[in-house]
């Protein structure tokens, strides 16, 4: 009925939407509020004492390593999506399901080896 | 009566019709604040709202929308104000542009059935993922922008758990996707038919289930706000309607986190035909039976913040990592193992 672009028309306008709605309210929201200057008020909270210090700190590296372990699972989802959509009825089914089997058997290891590692442990 | 079908299937007509469904979804996230409300005082043997507007607190949502936008907004003298100011716009995006394709029911006439969807595409379930993690970048965001310690650490809890729990729930919608053959939303919700996918896929549900519980940041995995430990979470610097905003970004995920639910496993829409052939009422009634469906899952989920604690956060990325993600895998064999058994 509509090509594959039209229907991503819908997406666009809501797009917009999204992108003018917050700025709208809070242009109402300046209108109905009350200003009041004090240098004061300005600080960071923490429980009311004066800060100390930046909050963006420099993170474990070990926070970095868990997010890679994140992005090569990520990717392995993503590779199953298409294979998802084609193992049965297009005649490959036999080799797309062996050649599946492999890819997780090959990723587990993957997965096994990161716990062993304890990659995937919060604190250690 | 067919031309107004083809005109209100025109992209453009049913992109802007839909933009209703942004209304709808957050005056529902509005009434779903207050009932989160009462309903948790019933369970905790409180009150809860009972003075604006009689017995019940119905006006008390007025009365918060007021106080919302007649609060002063700050911006905190030591935050980035750009990141500070787009990050609300980038929680809520995220969840306005999950609205869109989604189905809300259907109105089925005779043998076809016109779902209730600003649009339709063939990577709906795909898209809805995407665009439902963005909503992880905006706290990121927030919380890099208002420059407070406690937002930091709710950030980097909520991208670990986000982390955690991303891998399980992708996995436990291929189950689905490789069952029907389509990563189309509609298809999905009809091709269960006679048969839920939750009786197909109970271990996929349970992944699903929690799994999209961290995903909207509900407890027990609410780390990014944790009241009692983070003061605010992400939206300690925020004030009146820029923190509004991010809270009924919450609202509306959790709202259209049950609504996916319902599609891939309560059976979406879908009524047996004696039902809707009876004139007029048989129509709409699919749009009833669905949002009964969404209303029973999101008192569900307000159950479960008032029945169980938070976790702490290594059980959080433990229980992600060891328990749900080996599970996926175990759901997805299974669906496989099904779907050539029915399939080829």
């Amino acid at each position: 009925m509509t090509g594959v672009i039209d229907s991503y028309i819908p997406v666009a306008i809501f797009f917009i939407v999204a992108l003018i709605t917050p700025p709208v309210m809070m242009f109402i929201v300046h209108q109905l509020s009350p200003r009041s200057k004090a240098e004061r008020k300005l600080t960071t909270y923490e429980c009311g004492s004066v800060p100390i210090g930046e909050a963006r700190i420099q993170f474990n590296v070990e926070y970095y390593l868990y997010a890679i372990a994140f992005v090569l699972f990520d990717v392995e989802v993503l590779f199953l999506y298409p294979w998802a959509m084609v193992y049965i009825n297009h005649g490959i089914t036999a080799i797309a399901t062996v050649e599946m089997f492999l890819f997780i058997v090959v990723v587990l290891m993957g997965y096994l080896y990161l716990w062993k590692k304890e990659a995937l442990k919060w604190v250690k | 009566m067919m031309s107004i079908v083809e005109f209100l299937f025109n992209p453009w007509v049913r992109g802007i019709l839909g933009l209703a469904l942004i209304g709808i979804i957050f005056f529902s996230a509005v009434i779903t604040v207050w009932l989160e409300r009462k309903f948790g005082a019933d369970i905790q043997s409180r009150i809860g709202p009972n003075r604006v507007g009689g017995r019940f607190g119905l006006l008390q949502l007025i009365a918060d929308a007021i106080k919302l936008f007649t609060k002063e907004d700050l911006i905190p003298a030591k935050a980035d104000k750009l990141l500070f100011v787009m990050a609300p716009i980038v929680i809520l995006g995220s969840a306005f542009m999950m609205i869109v394709a989604i189905p809300f029911g259907a109105i089925v006439i005779g043998d076809n059935s016109y779902p209730i969807a600003a649009t339709e595409f063939d990577i709906s379930v795909l898209y809805l993922e995407a665009v439902s993690a963005l909503s992880v970048l905006g706290i990121f965001m927030a919380a890099y922008g208002s420059n407070n310690k406690y937002s930091m650490l709710a950030a980097f809890r909520n991208i670990a758990r986000m982390i955690g729990y991303e891998v399980p729930l992708g996995i436990s919608i291929i189950g689905i996707a490789v069952m029907v053959q389509s990563l189309n939303i509609v298809e999905i919700a009809q091709a269960q038919s006679p048969l839920w996918f939750i009786f197909v896929q109970p271990i996929g549900f349970a992944v699903f289930f929690i799994s999209i519980l961290a995903d909207m940041g509900r407890l027990p995995f609410d780390q990014n706000e944790a009241e009692e430990e983070l003061v605010a979470g992400w939206g300690t610097e925020y004030t009146g309607m820029r923190w509004g905003l991010g809270l009924f970004a919450e609202y509306i995920h959790m709202i259209l986190g049950s609504c996916l639910m319902v599609l891939l496993y309560f059976g979406g829409w879908n009524l047996p035909k004696f039902i809707t052939d009876i004139y007029v009422i048989g129509m709409f009634a699919p749009i009833y039976w669905f949002i009964a469906k969404v209303v029973v899952v999101v008192m569900t989920i307000i159950m479960i913040r008032w029945a169980l604690p938070r976790f702490r956060i290594d059980q959080v990325v433990d229980l992600g990592w060891k328990v749900l993600f080996p599970l996926s895998v175990l759901n997805l064999l299974w669906a496989v193992a099904l779907g050539l058994f029915f399939g080829a």
